[in-house]
């Protein structure tokens, strides 16, 4: 029914994808061509591809340990997300006593940005004992709001005859999570694992308060502090940008719908 | 009787074990939401450092920041951050309506442009670092290619520029997030009163200003809010492009936050800041919900 020309549309829309797109070639490009970066003018295309940058980084810096570290901060906050978010939407698609309160609550703590509570949260975590700790930099992320939200909107759309048919056969309410609810809410667990792997792969700001030693850095950390002393070297730095942002980058490729998808059924980030 | 006794037992039970189900991430959100909030407050009316003992200190710390220079910039510089989340809206929502039309490829663009989000923002930062970078960065050897500058301008170091570069590369970052959320918000929008408006004769700019923008507002406000949120909180970005400065010309009250935490361990200042930043926040989200026609938020989560 719309009769209006197309070329006007696909023209701005290339010129935002090249402002998107311009900063990822750039890095990626610098990383793979070993040329000094303060070559002016600089080149558009790489004259030789070669990975010398890429093992730099492994030498010049732990990576394998700050890659340990994110690896297992980022699986126990997904673990923790998938298991306590299931069970807290599970719950919140019952009535009982004091829903209406707990809703509130979890609507009132998503306004809550984790950056005004850094202070408390960091002399909390002390007395936890848990500074400086895998379980200390996963905690605070091991259950999410929004994602709760999620698997209860997932949960709401199991027919009730289903679950009564289960409690019929004797399941308890345990097992109907698990073997009932869970099979039939696969996208809502993949939102769950890819927000809860990027949020806690990109966190910086946690990390950087409660860890102390070297060793239990993450990726992130470990890329602020290459560029503080590595600023004036080569590309290596940006051959580092390129293996931290890989994972969440093909994560989200593969996933894109769940992602977007959990992203605008819940509402803020944290 | 026995019966009426029973079904209430289960009932009992089963709210017990709801609770049970629930107690994993009350206490999680108890430990880092809650009980932050109440100590923050408590910790901005007293003397504490680490080793001493709490003394009551009355409003002294909030007395304090009054004759702070540092605090009103960082304040100041955090309203500005604000103030700027409209641009990136207005930008997303004219990204939102393109990639809503029927044209082929539009998937296509959806993924690129919202591409920088899942990102790493610290990865982010070194990256814009570098395209504002005064002697190798893009933006400027693009600028003194076309002639439009003879000398390059140091992005990052300038008083001028700084803050608006950390808020190009908040904006950059953020920008699919915000498309997307009122990308959803155009797709609720029912077809039907589009079309009934244009047999009546409605001009395509009317029919945006009379349908589309106010049914759109709900989606405006959570993009605000949520671009509010993570524009203030941008912690990552300025300290990873510019630590705060040059001097203070990019310090927000995050980083101030940060610096004056963790940096000077001056824990009970630092709760002050926190508490101001936290009734700015709560005060701009209340603002925008009265713009948006109350409950908008709401609407969305449930």
């Amino acid at each position: 029914m719309n009769r209006y020309p197309r070329w006007p549309i696909h023209l701005a829309l290339v010129v935002v994808s090249g402002v998107m797109l311009v900063p990822f070639y750039w890095v990626l490009k610098t990383s793979v061509s070993g040329e000094n970066i303060y070559a002016y003018p600089p080149s558009i295309v790489p004259a030789r591809i070669h990975p010398f940058f890429y093992v730099d980084v492994w030498y010049a810096i732990p990576f394998a340990r700050y890659l340990m570290n994110s690896v297992v901060v980022s699986a126990i906050a997904v673990a923790g997300n998938v298991v306590f978010n299931a069970m807290a939407g599970y719950a919140l698609t019952h009535g009982f006593r004091g829903k209406g309160f707990v809703v509130l609550l979890f609507l009132t703590c998503m306004m809550v940005p984790f950056q005004a509570t850094i202070i408390p949260a960091y002399l909390i975590t002390g007395r936890l004992g848990l500074l400086d700790s895998w379980l200390g930099l996963a905690l605070p992320q091991c259950s999410t709001i929004i994602c709760i939200f999620v698997f209860k909107a997932s949960f709401d759309a199991v027919p009730r005859s289903l679950i009564d048919a289960a409690r019929i056969d004797g399941l308890s309410e345990w097992r109907i999570i698990w073997h009932v609810m869970m099979p039939l809410s696969k996208s809502a667990i993949a939102t769950n694992v890819i927000l809860a792997f990027i949020w806690s792969w990109n966190n910086f700001l946690w990390p950087l308060i409660m860890t102390r030693t070297a060793d239990m850095q993450t990726l992130p950390l470990g890329l602020a502090r290459f560029l503080s002393y590595q600023e004036d070297t080569t590309g290596a730095l940006y051959a580092f940008c390129i293996m931290v942002l890989a994972p969440g980058l093909l994560l989200f490729l593969m996933a894109q719908k769940e992602f977007m998808r959990g992203l605008t059924s819940g509402a803020v980030k944290g | 009787m026995a019966g009426v006794w029973r079904v209430r037992r289960q009932r009992t039970r089963l709210a017990l074990l709801l609770w049970c189900f629930l107690a994993p991430s009350l206490a999680i959100f108890l430990l880092y939401r809650v009980i932050p909030v109440i100590w923050n407050l408590v910790l901005s009316f007293q003397y504490w450092s680490p080793l001493k003992p709490a003394e009551p200190a009355g409003l002294d710390h909030y007395e304090d920041l009054l004759y702070d220079d540092v605090f009103w910039q960082a304040l100041w510089n955090t309203l500005i951050v604000i103030a700027s989340a409209p641009i990136g809206i207005v930008l997303a929502l004219v990204l939102a309506l393109l990639v809503n039309a029927e044209i082929r490829g539009r998937d296509a663009y959806r993924t690129i442009i919202f591409t920088s989000y899942p990102l790493m923002t610290v990865a982010v930062a070194i990256i814009w670092r570098w395209m504002f970078d005064e002697r190798v960065g893009l933006l400027n050897y693009a600028a003194r290619s076309l002639h439009l500058i003879d000398t390059p301008i140091p992005f990052l170091n300038s008083f001028t520029w700084a803050l608006p570069c950390v808020i190009v590369a908040n904006i950059w970052q953020m920008l699919g997030f915000y498309m997307i959320i009122l990308l959803t918000g155009l797709q609720n929008i029912p077809h039907e009163l589009h079309e009934a408006a244009a047999i009546d004769g409605a001009s395509a700019a009317g029919r945006f200003r009379r349908i589309t923008l106010p049914l759109l507002r709900p989606s405006i406000f959570l993009a605000f809010v949520i671009g509010m949120l993570n524009s203030v909180t941008s912690f990552d970005l300025v300290y990873v492009m510019t630590g705060g400065g040059p001097g203070r010309a990019t310090e927000i009250l995050v980083t101030y936050i940060y610096k004056l935490g963790f940096n000077q361990t001056k824990f009970d200042d630092a709760a002050a800041v926190t508490v101001v930043f936290f009734v700015l926040l709560v005060a701009t989200t209340w603002g925008a919900n009265r713009f948006a026609g109350g409950e908008a938020g709401a609407a969305e989560t449930e």
